[in-house]
């Protein structure tokens, strides 16, 4: 058995020797001689597959697939392409099973690499250059001198299965057993020739490279290493600017003469540095790096208009939103500027997922708003309280980023200041990881919830869901919209770049011109795209790109990295050391004084953009925006660009016409979802707290509920925070006591002030978000069932919640109090994954818990009541200690709850416990984060010694 | 990138030049040894950028590898730090000391902070690289029997030579002067660049195998050493011309004819060759000893003309510019990547100073007559102050009534720049020129309208930096190769190996 895929050079040796028990190796040369040209690389891989499939036939039970025999007249064929043909050779002849693949290859180095061959079928790979180099490095000085050899190969070993895991846990997938062969990949620009051979099953949808392009590529890179003229061997490794750009490297979209060019055009408000800038990138980078470079506009089917009858920048530009791209991630200064400039100009900017300070919800005395409207709520939840979601025009779902999918944000430790961590709602110094997944979606059906309850948190605000890019999207964007999402956002793979891993920035997400394009067609084709607004980003950053993410479907355009550069970044890609030199993507408050953008060179970018599009549109004979939604007929491939690698290209999947399924279907959004908020609870509820909502005085109200109540107080909460804002109410100014069966999402973003009692049982997501209100739900008096003993409350109860109190007499199910970043809850007993990626407040559990328990747990406190001390066996502890209840302050904590849940509840099991009283506290565990107790301790002490003095005297702040 | 806070630890410390009066009493290099720990900290600051501006087209003209060698120089890995520089570069000795460095005007700390001392490690990793005795001749391992003359030995036709020869073509190098060198040897004085320093570099290159002809006054049938360059395209597969832009601008003003009035090239040539032949012993140079004297144009060959004559022992001295003192800070109209326009004080400048007191640079001032004494010697220049006004976008010059001043001189450099090269040889070789009279072949392809010659250099694009000829001799060569074998893996600017066009 082996402990993972990649081999050292001794297994590998040890595998060709093999002769045990009637188990041996044939090794499979997979080379071809330099002498048959481009054609030898086809009958190689034929000859591979054949020598792979007469090795069964001998008796073999391993093939070991080899290019050690290159030299200067044999070349190694692409270790992908051999191992894929003949694992689908394999396959075919229904033969797959009765082998072992390994792979001896030089050219596997990145974890990237490792994935794709284990997913098209390797079961083993040998890396041996990989080794050689890092060895060489060694000895070069580059790794500690005291490294032996095979501490480097165990060091690489073990760097390839956490990357390989990484990736494999974006996909959802735990096994190696069930990521191998699983393909879980899409090919872009690859001919079915390739695909057929090698990588059968694979999404390629526009065609691309056959066998003859990657035979010269490898050619090419043999010619490199044995030069037909001797003289020119390459003295020094060179530099091919993958990562860092480089002036004779591969190219990248933003070079130093787009970012140049682009600053001078927003600073100057410059028409001259902006065309250059434009010309640049449509022409240059564009067509290099992007799909839509290969596109080109079709005049003549319409007449053109005259420019001025095209509708105004002023216009366009509303349609105008920048990324999501978090306060945290980027500088206050930053993350406010962007702001500013799309309020005054109509567009929308992100929070991102990290919060917004409730301060940038006061317009400023000169008018300008630093309130973002589109207000993100991702798997973090951070900072999303109701007053948060009350101030938004827009309610972002983010299911995934363009640039990195599958993946959360992460945010370092170092990142994390006071004013950061008090937005979050976390703790300073800590470091903050999204999960990967929102804990309340699972299912469609659960986002249509999390869309119902975010509709009912701010009925003005659209909800919008973003997806990625991949095929298949058009599929998910019509259930999205079936699940009454107002607006679906496709994100392409080249946005979001900053702190992405490595591997996802070079190797994850598609491009947004196939996501939009079938986005827009499956919509169509389904009637629903009236009901919904399309949005598409991903490195649009010219008039040019507008235009054609309008005729391929969007009616709204996002940017980032352009808006970013036109305030002064210069790409760095040093996002996640907290040293960008221009202010920017830092918290350093000596880094931040450098930043020198201001609102107007954002604004001068977008209209400069905006006047190129007009442009564009007057010649194709556009008077406005939406006529061009989906007019992909306006579009064509740009026949002049004669690139030998992009022959084979077929964008027609792209250029594809929408079919229509009746002739009055539109094609933009017309008509609004109906969420059904007419029916809510929560009309009669406002209209029964008009007094608290709008003088502050006490209300009780008694209601039953049953299970078709979805989202119960939510909007009765919205309409506080709208007059109330993040002061809300005084605790217990409204009081609702309910009997009955609550539907999903009760008290979902209760606000502070209201307490929701409920006599009775309730679904999942009770509490999502809760803002400071208060929950108590005990079962129905006379009941005969011993509460403790039952389930009282479905999944995923406070999730995400910042403040507030919840008191259960009886069992949650799963995931309970995921994400809590400051409610304290008491609860008699929790199904698995309790405490989840929890970052503040306190949990009590008066009885068992599932397994899993504080997985992820980087802040707060949560007290377990174990008296048969097995609950170490069921907690995840890997970021967390666990310690008894001894210091007065934990004491006196967990007493105040547990008496506050008698209180509320009428627990005997509260009962029980304090009449024994402080001699039980020995019975329970206290769970503490480890990076939160030292937070704590460090925080503590230089508490002490300002006292002390030791800093001098504290200054403000 | 060495540290990521090296640029907020370390201020920008460039290697102090020598004492300004203690170097005026020789013609020794200005330059002084860092100690190595200050070339580390020094590079500690580089950024390490995402996108190097500089080596952008702002920055670097060559595309050195700079964010790798900062760093390598940071981890104190001299030797691979050399062996990057040498990678795009083939005369460090030569950039690290005369580059005005157009990369640190890119440098992207540059934005807020002051940038990268660039060229000052980018000095000390070649000088380190001699010292160790790194830098050792490289013949290559075979020969391809294709022979390229090369005319001219300034730094682009060296760059050019150099690279053929790694190649394996047999490279011969002409040069009109008694010297190799071209510009680097007469037109740079001593103080700036040693001249053991281009000669310790043409010695590897000979050891090489590169041939090199001196008095070979190439197409000049006025010369005594002439030789024919049709003879040469008999004997060669290539010829490449590099021959500088040596043809000065002039000031055709009344009393041009004055004994005294110099082109600033004579007289920086005199002075180091004198200097050479003998230590200004046989006295075969123009002198400024004793004289005032007045130095027109504000370039780094005026500046040259400055310490040259401080180093004679001049009595007084003035710098007239024509254009406005620059800003201190960049205008508007000059964003940072592109070259800083602004006030800088350089070697000559600093000596004036220091000597006399006050910076010797005046500017708006537009000479209009040289007046002379008796003997038909200069003796000063009458001036008037002109103002500049953009009228339509362009730059116009008003001269001011009643600012007219006369201007006591003895001694007159004119260092305005040059127009183009001489034209004899592309007159015998019918080779086209355009309109700035130089030799007509487009950057990147360098060939002029006859298939067997190529142009390189400031003779193609005009007077400009050795830097640039670095760029254009590598280029050159490349295409040149190109020619001759029908495919090439020169690298040159903006192209690399793998990533360069095929077929």
């Amino acid at each position: 058995m082996l402990p993972h895929p990649i081999l050292t050079n001794e297994e590998l040796a040890a595998i060709k020797h093999l002769n045990h028990r009637g188990w041996k190796s044939k090794v499979i040369d997979i080379t071809w001689a330099k002498s048959e040209g481009t054609a030898g690389l086809v009958t190689a891989l034929d000859r591979i597959c054949q020598e792979a499939e007469q090795a069964i036939a001998d008796g073999f039970q391993l093939v070991v697939l080899s290019d050690e025999a290159l030299s200067a007249e044999r070349v190694p064929i692409s270790s992908l392409l051999a191992v894929g043909a003949v694992h689908h050779h394999l396959i075919r002849q229904a033969k797959r099973t009765q082998i072992g693949l390994i792979l001896e290859s030089g050219e596997a180095l990145e974890v990237h690499h490792h994935c794709l061959l284990v997913g098209y079928g390797a079961d083993a790979i040998n890396p041996y250059l990989a080794f050689e180099a890092l060895w060489q490095a060694q000895r070069d000085g580059l790794l500690p001198a005291d490294y032996s050899d095979d501490k480097i190969v165990h060091g690489y070993q073990k760097a390839v299965a956490k990357g390989m895991l990484k990736v494999m846990s974006k996909m959802g997938i735990s096994t190696l057993q069930s990521y191998k062969g699983a393909q879980i990949f899409e090919a872009v620009g690859m001919a079915s020739e390739v695909i057929d051979k090698c990588f059968v099953g694979t999404a390629s949808r526009i065609q691309g490279v056959g066998f003859e392009i990657l035979a010269r590529e490898a050619l090419r890179r043999h010619e490199i290493g044995f030069p037909a003229r001797a003289e020119q061997r390459l003295p020094v490794l060179p530099n091919f600017g993958e990562f860092h750009w480089r002036a004779d490297g591969e190219k990248h979209m933003w070079d130093p003469q787009a970012i140049a060019d682009l600053q001078v055009a927003a600073r100057e408000n410059s028409a001259d540095a902006y065309h250059r800038f434009a010309k640049h990138s449509n022409e240059e980078a564009t067509r290099k790096c992007a799909l839509r470079g290969l596109l080109t506009f079709k005049t003549g089917i319409n007449k053109p208009v005259p420019l001025a009858e095209v509708e105004p920048a002023k216009e366009i530009v509303k349609r105008f939103c920048t990324g999501a791209m978090s306060f945290g991630s980027i500088s206050a200064e930053a993350h406010e500027t962007l702001a500013i400039a799309m309020n005054r100009v109509g567009g929308k900017s992100n929070t991102g997922e990290g919060g917004e300070d409730p301060e940038r919800f006061k317009p400023l005395p000169n008018g300008d708003s630093k309130r973002s409207a589109i207000k993100q709520v991702a798997s973090g939840r951070f900072g999303v309280t109701i007053n948060y979601l009350t101030n938004a025009d827009e309610l972002q779902i983010k299911m995934a980023q363009g640039a990195k999918p599958g993946e959360g944000g992460e945010l370092p430790g170092h990142k994390v200041d006071d004013y950061i961590a008090r937005i979050r709602y976390s703790t300073p110094g800590v470091g903050l990881i999204s999960p990967p997944p929102h804990h309340d979606i699972y299912s469609i059906e659960d986002l249509k919830q999390l869309i119902h309850d975010l509709k009912n948190s701010n009925p003005k605000a659209r909800v919008s869901v973003k997806l990625v890019s991949e095929v298949g999207v058009g599929t998910i964007a019509t259930g999205v919209a079936k699940a009454y999402a107002d607006h679906i956002l496709i994100s392409g793979d080249t946005g979001g770049t900053g702190a992405s891993p490595i591997t996802s920035i070079k190797h994850a997400g598609l491009p947004w011109e196939l996501g939009i394009a079938e986005t827009h067609q499956t919509l169509v084709m389904n009637d629903m795209r009236s009901r919904v607004t399309l949005q598409t980003d991903g490195q649009i950053k010219t008039g040019r790109d507008v235009v054609i993410a309008a005729l391929l479907g969007a009616e709204e355009i996002g940017f980032s990295t352009g808006p970013l550069v036109s305030l002064g970044c210069i790409m760095m890609r040093k996002c996640h050391l907290n040293t960008c030199p221009v202010g920017i993507a830092t918290q350093d408050p000596v880094l931040r004084q450098k930043f020198r953008g201001e609102p107007e060179h954002l604004i001068n970018y977008l209209f400069l953009i905006a006047e190129e599009a007009r442009q564009i549109m007057s010649e194709l004979g556009f008077r406005t925006f939406n006529e061009m939604i989906g007019r992909a007929d306006c579009l064509e491939t740009n026949a002049a660009i004669k690139h030998w690698k992009a022959e084979g290209i077929d964008l027609a999947p792209l250029l594809a016409p929408a079919k229509k399924p009746h002739p009055d279907v539109e094609v933009y959004k017309t008509r609004e979802q109906d969420h059904g908020l007419a029916d809510a609870i929560d009309n009669e509820l406002i209209a029964a707290c008009q007094k608290a909502i709008k003088r502050r005085e006490p209300v009780v109200l008694e209601r039953k509920i049953v299970n078709i109540n979805r989202t119960v107080g939510t909007t009765l909460s919205h309409e506080i925070a709208k007059r109330w804002g993040d002061e809300l109410l005084p605790d217990d100014t409204i009081r609702i006591k309910f009997t009955g069966s609550a539907g999903q999402s009760l008290g979902a973003f209760l606000a502070k002030g209201v307490t929701i009692e409920l006599e009775g049982d309730a679904n999942d997501y009770v509490g999502k978000g809760l803002s400071g209100g208060r929950v108590v739900i005990y079962p129905p008096a006379g009941s005969l069932f011993k509460a403790e003993d039952n389930i009282l409350l479905g999944n995923v109860a406070l999730y995400g919640a910042t403040s507030g109190y919840a008191y259960f007499r009886g069992r949650a199910a799963e995931r309970f109090a995921v994400r809590n970043s400051g409610a304290h809850a008491v609860v008699e007993g929790v199904g698995d994954h309790g405490c989840e990626y929890m970052t503040g407040g306190i949990v009590v559990v008066l009885g068992p818990t599932g397994r899993n328990f504080a997985a992820g747990m980087s802040g707060g406190i949560a007290y377990v009541w174990d008296p048969a001390g097995d609950f170490i066996s069921r907690c995840n502890l890997g970021i967390v200690e666990l310690e008894r209840v001894e210091a007065p302050q934990d004491v006196a904590d967990l007493l105040n709850l547990i008496e506050q849940h008698r209180q509320f509840t009428e627990s005997t099991v509260a009962e029980k416990l304090l009449a024994q009283w402080p001699e039980v506290t020995a019975q329970f565990v206290k769970v503490m984060p480890t990076d939160y107790k030292r937070v704590l301790a460090e925080r503590a002490k230089h508490d002490e010694e300002v006292e002390a003095g030791v800093h001098g005297v504290p200054t403000n702040g | 990138m060495g540290k990521p806070t090296g640029f907020k630890e370390f201020p920008r410390k460039p290697v102090p030049y020598r004492d300004p009066l203690v170097r005026l009493q020789d013609f020794g290099e200005i330059f002084t040894q860092p100690p190595e720990e200050h070339l580390q900290r020094q590079g500690a600051r580089c950024m390490d950028c995402g996108v190097p501006f500089c080596q952008s087209d702002s920055g670097c003209p060559i595309d050195n590898l700079i964010p790798e060698w900062n760093d390598l120089v940071y981890h104190g890995r001299w030797r691979e730090a050399l062996d990057r520089l040498h990678k795009t570069n083939n005369f460090p000795e030569f950039t690290g000391r005369t580059c005005p460095a157009p990369c640190e005007g890119a440098c992207v700390l540059g934005i807020t902070d002051p940038a990268v001392t660039i060229k000052n490690i980018e000095n000390a990793i070649i000088d380190r690289g001699f010292a160790e005795g790194w830098v050792a001749p490289q013949p290559p391992p075979s020969r391809t029997g294709k022979r390229v003359a090369v005319i001219g030995s300034g730094p682009s036709g060296l760059a050019a030579a150099a690279q053929l020869n790694k190649v394996g073509h047999a490279v011969t190098v002409y040069e009109r002067a008694d010297r190799i060198g071209g510009l680097l040897m007469y037109g740079i004085p001593n103080m700036k660049l040693d001249k053991g320093v281009v000669e310790r570099r043409v010695n590897l290159l000979r050891a090489e195998g590169i041939k090199f002809v001196t008095k070979a006054d190439v197409g000049n049938k006025e010369s005594p050493h002439f030789v024919d360059p049709k003879q040469l395209l008999a004997e060669n597969d290539a010829i490449l011309l590099a021959t500088g832009a040596t043809r000065p601008n002039d000031l055709p003003i009344p009393g041009r004819g004055l004994a005294g009035i110099h082109f600033a090239m004579e007289f920086l040539t005199a002075n180091t060759k004198s200097l050479l032949d003998s230590r200004h012993a046989d006295g075969r140079y123009i002198s400024a000893k004793d004289k005032d004297v007045i130095v027109i144009g504000g370039g780094d060959t005026g500046t040259d003309c400055i310490g040259t004559s401080m180093r004679h022992g001049c009595k007084s001295l003035v710098n007239f510019e024509l254009l406005p003192k620059p800003p201190k800070d960049r205008a508007p109209d000059n964003p940072w990547p592109t070259w800083p326009r602004i006030y800088r004080t350089d070697y000559g400048h600093q000596e004036v100073a220091a000597k006399f007191g006050d910076d010797p640079r005046t500017y708006c001032v537009m000479s209009k007559e040289f007046v002379g004494d008796e003997q038909g010697q200069v003796a000063g220049i009458r001036t008037v102050q002109v103002e500049w006004n953009k009228v339509d976008g362009q730059w116009k010059l008003k001269e001011l009534a009643g600012t007219d001043k006369f201007w006591p001189a003895q001694l007159v450099l004119l260092a305005m720049g040059f127009k183009g090269p001489e034209q004899y040889v592309s007159e015998l070789l019918g080779i086209e020129t355009d309109p700035r009279s130089n030799y007509k072949a487009v950057h990147g392809r360098f060939a002029t309208n006859h298939p067997q010659v190529f142009a390189a250099g400031d003779c193609r694009r005009g007077q400009s930096l050795v830097v640039w000829a670095i760029n254009e001799g590598r280029g050159a060569a490349r295409a040149i190769d190109l020619a001759l074998m029908g495919s090439s893996d020169l690298p040159s600017p903006g192209l690399t190996l793998g990533v360069a066009a095929i077929g």
